[in-house]
Order: C-alpha cells, then sequence, then structure tokens
C-alpha cells in the first residue's frame, strides 16, 4: 500500500505540538503576524492534546500582582529554592511577569476561575496555585488556536525539523508523519515554533503491576520538543532539571491540591519531615535574601479551623474531590476517606 | 486503569477514537465497535468517555490490585456547560455525585478573532508586550514589570 | 422493468418449489446462526446478568405494563426511527439500508410464494427493486464514506476487515440482483443467489446479528432509565433549580441562576481530525 507524501508550502510559522503551549503560541502569532499563514501541526486532536487533555483543577503558578499578592521576582526566588540555585534567573523573570495577563485572558474566554468570596481574588489554595474549575481548560484554549490557525493538522506526528539548504543554522520546517493514514507529510515555512511538550518515562517509574509504567504526566509526552530541537542544533538550557515526584501509591494522581488543602506533608522512610530538616543546607546553596525560614508566611486557605482542628467547608471538599479526579479518578476508587472529619488519613507515596 | 467499551452500547461513532490523545481508542476488526487497543498506555483522562454520545465507555482500576464493583462515571453536556460525576464504592457506602461549570461563555464565542484586532504598531513590536499587555498583567494602567520598575539588579554567573 | 416479476421468468428454468425450499432454508440459517452467535457470545447470559445487577441499583420498581410500554417505545423510537444514530447522516442511510432490506426481502418471499409463474405481481416488484435500490444507496454511502474506520480510523475504503462480511454480502446481494433484473443473464443470477447465500450462511461470524441484539440492547438501556440506576451514570439535574444552587453554589456563581445554552464546542464537528 503506498503512501502519499503531502508538501504544505509558502506557511510564514509552523507551530508544531499543540498543546497548551502551542495553542498559546498559535494564537499569540495571529496577532503580531496578522495575514500570515500559520500552520499548526499535532500528533493527536488538538481538543484533547498535551498534557492538559483531560482538564486541571488549579493553575499552578499565577503572581497576582493585581490582587497585591506576588511579584514576578518572588516567583524568582521560590523556584530557585526549589531548584537548588541552578536555574536561569532571566527566563523565569521573563515567563513570570507575562503568565498574568495569560491567566485574565483565559478567564475572559470562559475559563471558570474560583473566586475568594470574602476578597474577591482568585480562589488561592497556596501561595503559587489558584483553583479554576478546569475540565474543559485544553478545549477552550484549542478554541483560540483554531480561530487563529489557517490549517490545523489533526493526527500529524512531526519527527525532524528540516534545516534551510541555502542559509546556514537556519529552520526551514518540518517533516512528520499521519499516525493514522502513514502519509508522509512536509511543511516548508519561515518559522518553526516548537510546543512538542515534556518528557515523561525518560526514568523508569517505580509504578508496578498492571499499572507498569504509568507516570503521573502525560504518558504521550514523548520528549519530542528536545528532540526535534537537540537534532537541529538548538543550545538547550536546565537540561539538568529532572522531576522526580511523590505521587499517590497506586493512583499516581496529583497531590497539589491535596497537600494544600489539608495541610499535609512528606514523610521520608526514617519518619522524619525532612523538607525543613534540609533548610540550612539549603540556604547555604541558595543564599540567605532568598531562603529564610524564620519569615516564610504560613499561608491559610480554603480551611475553616475551629476546636483545634482544621475540616473542609463542602465547597472546598467537592472541588478538592473534583480536583483529585481530574488529576487520576483511580484515586478516587481507591481512597476511601475514613470519614472527612477523622483527619487521620495517612496517603502511601510512591516515588 | 484503562478504559472499557460495552460492546451493547457502542454503535461506532468514532468520537472516542478522533479523541483519544494517546491514540489507543481504536476500531474492532471483527465487531466495528470501539476498545482501547493498548491498556497500558491508557492515562484515564476520560476523554473517550466524556466523548462518547451514547456513554459506552467505563473505566476500571489495575486489575492487580482494584477488585471490580467500584464505579466512577462522568457526563459531560456542553450544550449546559457543566460535568458530572458519580462515584460510587464497591461496598456501596459511598455514592456522590459532582457537578462543576466547565465554561463560563458559550464555546469559542468570547475570543476575539485577531486579525480584526488593530494591528500592534511598531513600537509595541520593538517592545517586550506580548496581547493585550500591558493592560491584562494588573488589569490597570500600570506597565510591565523590569527589572528597574521593580529596583531589582541582575548579577551575572553562578554564585553560593 | 421495475414492475415485472423477475422470478416469473426464472420458474421456466427452476421450479417454484426450489426458490421457496431455498427461501425458508435461507430463514433457517438466520435462525440457526443467531442462535450460535448468542450461545457462543453468551449475549443471553449477558442480558439476564445485566438486569439482575440494574435491579439491584434500581431506585425503583418498573411494573411489567410499564416495561411493556417501554418495549412499544423502543420499537417505535430506537428500532423504526434508528434513534440510537445522533449522525443525522449515519441515521438516514441506517434507515435506507435497513427499511430496504426488509422491503427487499418481504417482496422476495411474497413474489416467490405468492406470484411465482406470473410477472405480473401488482405493486411487489416495484418493491423489490426499491428496497434494493435502497440498499444500495445507503450501503455504498456508508461503504465509501461512513464506516467509521474509514471515517474516523483513517482506513483507506478498499481495507476490508471481518466485520465487513455483513455489509459486503448484503451489497453484492442487492447489486447483482438489480443487475440480473435489468439484464436478464443467468450469470447475475448466479451471483445474485452465491451472494445471498453468503449473507445469510455467514451470520454466525458477521455482523448480521445486530439486528437482534441491538433492541434489546435499547430496551434494557430505556429500562435502566426508568428504574433509576442510570448503570451508574450521574444524571445532570435543572440547573436552574435553587436545591442544585444550593447544594453546588458554584454553578449559579460562573453559569447564573439561569444558564445559557453554550453551545457545541468539541462535538460541533464530526470525528474525522486526521
Amino acid at each position: 500500500m503506498a503512501y502519499k507524501t503531502i508538501v504544505e508550502d509558502n506557511i510564514d510559522i509552523l507551530v508544531a505540538g499543540a498543546g497548551l503551549g502551542g495553542t498559546g503560541a498559535a494564537f499569540e502569532a495571529r496577532y503580531w503576524g496578522q495575514d500570515k499563514k500559520i500552520v499548526i501541526a499535532e500528533k493527536a486532536n488538538i481538543d484533547r492534546s498535551g498534557a492538559v487533555a483531560q482538564g486541571l483543577y488549579a493553575i499552578n503558578c499565577y503572581m497576582g500582582t493585581r490582587f497585591g499578592e506576588n511579584n514576578p521576582e518572588d516567583h524568582v526566588r521560590y523556584a530557585r529554592i526549589d531548584l537548588m540555585g541552578m536555574v536561569r534567573e532571566d527566563l523565569l523573570f521573563d515567563m513570570a511577569r507575562h503568565v498574568d495577563s495569560t491567566v485574565h485572558q483565559f478567564e475572559e474566554w470562559g475559563l471558570p476561575i474560583m473566586r475568594d468570596p470574602k476578597s474577591g481574588a482568585y480562589q488561592r489554595e497556596g501561595r503559587w496555585q489558584i483553583m479554576i474549575h478546569g475540565e474543559s481548560y485544553k478545549p477552550i484554549v484549542a478554541e483560540a488556536a483554531k480561530k487563529s490557525a489557517d490549517k490545523v493538522f489533526n493526527r500529524i506526528c512531526v519527527t525532524h525539523l528540516l534545516m534551510d539548504d541555502a542559509k546556514e543554522n537556519r529552520v526551514a520546517g518540518a517533516v512528520g508523519f499521519n499516525v493514522r493514514t502513514g502519509n508522509y507529510h512536509v511543511f516548508k515555512a519561515k518559522t518553526v515554533i516548537v510546543g512538542a511538550g515534556g518528557a515523561s518515562n525518560i526514568f523508569r517509574p517505580r509504578s508496578v503491576g498492571e499499572g507498569a509504567g504509568r507516570v503521573w504526566y502525560a504518558p504521550w509526552s514523548s520528549g519530542s520538543a528536545y528532540g526535534l530541537m537537540i537534532q537541529a542544533g538548538v543550545k538547550m538550557t536546565q537540561m539538568e532539571n529532572r522531576i522526580v515526584l511523590a505521587r499517590f501509591k497506586d493512583g499516581y494522581g496529583p497531590v497539589g491540591a491535596y497537600f494544600l488543602h489539608l495541610k499535609t506533608y512528606t514523610q521520608n522512610a526514617y519518619g522524619e519531615e525532612y523538607e525543613s530538616k534540609w533548610f540550612p543546607e539549603l540556604q547555604k546553596m541558595v543564599g540567605k535574601e532568598y531562603l529564610d525560614p524564620e519569615v516564610s508566611r504560613v499561608v491559610e486557605f480554603g480551611l475553616d479551623y475551629a476546636d483545634g482542628r482544621f475540616s473542609l467547608s463542602p465547597r472546598i471538599y467537592y472541588n478538592l474531590v473534583d480536583d483529585y479526579i481530574q488529576g487520576t479518578p483511580l484515586g478516587a476508587m481507591h481512597s476511601q476517606p475514613k470519614g472527612s472529619d477523622s483527619g487521620e488519613a495517612a496517603a502511601p507515596w510512591v516515588v | 486503569m484503562p478504559t472499557f467499551v460495552y460492546m451493547t452500547r457502542c454503535d461506532g461513532c468514532g468520537h472516542c477514537v478522533d479523541i483519544c490523545p494517546s491514540d489507543i481508542m481504536h476500531i474492532d476488526p471483527t465487531l466495528r465497535r470501539a476498545y482501547n487497543i493498548e491498556p497500558n498506555m491508557c492515562w484515564e483522562c476520560y476523554s473517550c468517555v466524556k466523548a462518547c454520545p451514547m456513554d459506552a465507555i467505563d473505566v476500571r482500576g489495575y486489575a492487580d490490585f482494584a477488585p471490580l464493583g467500584h464505579s466512577v462515571r462522568v457526563k459531560r453536556d456542553e450544550e449546559k456547560g457543566v460535568i458530572a460525576w458519580r462515584i460510587k464504592s464497591r461496598n456501596g457506602e459511598t455514592d456522590l455525585n459532582l457537578l462543576a461549570p466547565i465554561t463560563t461563555k458559550p464555546w469559542g464565542t468570547a475570543i476575539p478573532q485577531l486579525k480584526d484586532e488593530a494591528a500592534p504598531t511598531q513600537e509595541a513590536r520593538d517592545s517586550q508586550l506580548l496581547f493585550n499587555e500591558p493592560k491584562y498583567i494588573r488589569m490597570d494602567e500600570g506597565d510591565i514589570h523590569t527589572l528597574e520598575s521593580n529596583g531589582l539588579k541582575m548579577k551575572a554567573g553562578v554564585y553560593y | 422493468m421495475f414492475t415485472v416479476n423477475p422470478f416469473a421468468e426464472l420458474s421456466g428454468v427452476i421450479p417454484p418449489i426450489a426458490m421457496q425450499i431455498y427461501v425458508i432454508l435461507m430463514a433457517i440459517l438466520v435462525a440457526v446462526g443467531t442462535i450460535l452467535d448468542t450461545l457462543h457470545k453468551k449475549s443471553a447470559q449477558y442480558f439476564f446478568e445485566n438486569s439482575e445487577k440494574q435491579k439491584k441499583m434500581a431506585s425503583r420498581e418498573v411494573s411489567g405494563g410499564e416495561k411493556v410500554g417501554i418495549a412499544v417505545k423502543t420499537v417505535a423510537v430506537d428500532v423504526l426511527t434508528s434513534a440510537e444514530f445522533c449522525n443525522q447522516k449515519r441515521r438516514v442511510a441506517h434507515l435506507l439500508t435497513m427499511y430496504g432490506f426488509i422491503l427487499f426481502v418481504v417482496s422476495t418471499a411474497v413474489m416467490i410464494f405468492g406470484y411465482a409463474d406470473s410477472a405480473n405481481a401488482a405493486a411487489w416488484p416495484f418493491l423489490w427493486h426499491l428496497g434494493a435500490l435502497m440498499v444500495c444507496v445507503g450501503g455504498y454511502w456508508f461503504w465509501f464514506v461512513i464506516r467509521v474506520d474509514v471515517a474516523a480510523e483513517g482506513n483507506p475504503w478498499y481495507r476490508v476487515v471481518r466485520a465487513d462480511l455483513f455489509i459486503l454480502a448484503l451489497l453484492a446481494t442487492t447489486t447483482f440482483a438489480l443487475l440480473w433484473s435489468v439484464f436478464g443473464a443467468i450469470f447475475f443470477f448466479v451471483l445474485f443467489i452465491a451472494a445471498a447465500t453468503v449473507l445469510f450462511g455467514t451470520v454466525f461470524w458477521s455482523k448480521f446479528a445486530h439486528m437482534f441484539f441491538k433492541p434489546a440492547a435499547a430496551f434494557q438501556k430505556r429500562v435502566t432509565k426508568a428504574d433509576g440506576s442510570m448503570e451508574n451514570l450521574p444524571e445532570i439535574p435543572d440547573l436552574s433549580d435553587p436545591a442544585v444552587h444550593k447544594r453546588y453554589p458554584d454553578i449559579p456563581e460562573y453559569l447564573g441562576k439561569n444558564p445559557p445554552n453554550m453551545g457545541l464546542g468539541i462535538k460541533r464537528e464530526t470525528p474525522n481530525h486526521y
């Protein structure tokens, strides 16, 4: 059976990979590019692709400058602590100062972002995280990309970037194949934006049994962004970072909302609350002006405190379960709370 | 924790095949109905479950430790703008219903067609602003954050 | 041509009694094939166990009389109007093929049993040709365009798998039947009979029996709605109900007290994005 070669020419901007990043890039490109030809190539279906395919219940990095909450430099400090000093502070600052306008735009497009009934600001779960009803986070942003792009090619997996024959060190397009029909697609473009996502399963995860290979991050994040660009000779940065995440045993689900709402902490095999144990060492690594435990704020969001105990309001409880479900329904299947006010639930972890 | 299809409910419409981000929902060559071809690569994102107009797809826990009998089912209604979940535990004690909004505006309507927006000025192109900035950063008349505006100094190189 | 009974001319070569025995034989083959299929797939056991499970989850009892009403509704809506299909093109194609097949089979039987050697058979020859034509229109449309492995999965139309046994045998039967009637050549008649024998003889291996299983499934689905078990699915309540607003305060907060119709998003387009 013969495979066809399909050439798409005269593209001004090719967006390879249309997850949340690529779709946003296509939208932004339309504003600055005005009438330029923008083409998207996505290996799945743009409406539900990328790591946010199923939805999210929080936005994990929102400054809140408009509510007087954080400034971009606060985020830089936080990231520096997290990554023990090995960060590109300039890139972090730049990303952090733009993220708020993106979030405000999402809200305008129809993403329901929860508000704190008392202050009117976005409902925070923690210093950086805000709560959203994000089941359709990706479909909403995909609408923006579909409106902005001239053509959307779904089920096309871009495999290589093409280099320009005439000009040195210049990318001139990309090639890929249709994962359904097997046809070979060639895109000739003046610019390529690679939004092809992160990489899971570079290292073998700890999941076992029928869940072997299961990870918290999207299994279809196959490192294309790195692969495409390394092959084209791009200078990579911060590649020494690895995320090794503690997740719920057997559920492999997201823990952010759980941690923040229920004020949990992680314990190592010796029963130590190990995070604060390492603060002095960390302070030496990143500098005292970045990490000063004495002045760290204790944030109390979303929880009511009475009679010496924390309890969840029904609204937060429902939203917490909703978040749990969006992240992994398996968690909802296994975890039976021992009664919502027992406060004694200890979730086993796998790292 | 893969998805599976109730063959008596599936009518072979292809919505799940079309939406699966992992490309693992396909059509059985003997029955012409949908099925999950690779449970190991299923992320249980529920995209297929939500997409199925016949509610023919369900999800089960991992076979090595989750006995059957639990149920986590969902209905996503685009026109009503909500998503409804129902969680039932195996011992029958829990039967939790959840309902959440998924959009505040009709789909695709509140997004501008940027070709029709006023073209960016040369000054805007030379600046460090994105579309809708600086207004949308703080939703006020403030300008974009820079090192100068925030009273910061960049120290070159790695230190500490 | 379309009003002449094609079997009348044939009765000179093949005695009517042979034709009648053939028809009865095909009917027996269908019955046997369906029963064997049911036993092999354990469909009856599955439906029975399903309905037992359903009864346990039921929140109210469905009386016998109600069940009869549901059965009638199933036939009237799900069966006669192919209401299961939400895509209108699929629905139309199925209605054409379904009614075409019924017309074709019934008029074949009537002409062979009632008008075996008379060229004039009232309206039946016309219905026979109409039925065959309807099957061809709906069937070829389905084959080239609508089939989900072609439309959603990207397979070429000429890819043949076992699931295609039924539709191909059906199309071959009606196409050769029409060709035989139009051109009169015995060659087409032989192919027509061969295709028909394959169609009715391979019920055990093909999708033929869906016409019996699907109504049973549709009936069971309606009963789950009537008895409240809902197959463990959540029910979306009335979003303007104050009780709903109280239990889920985020609904009125983000959608308003009387949520508008948000239109279609992902479902706007047909599932053929590849």
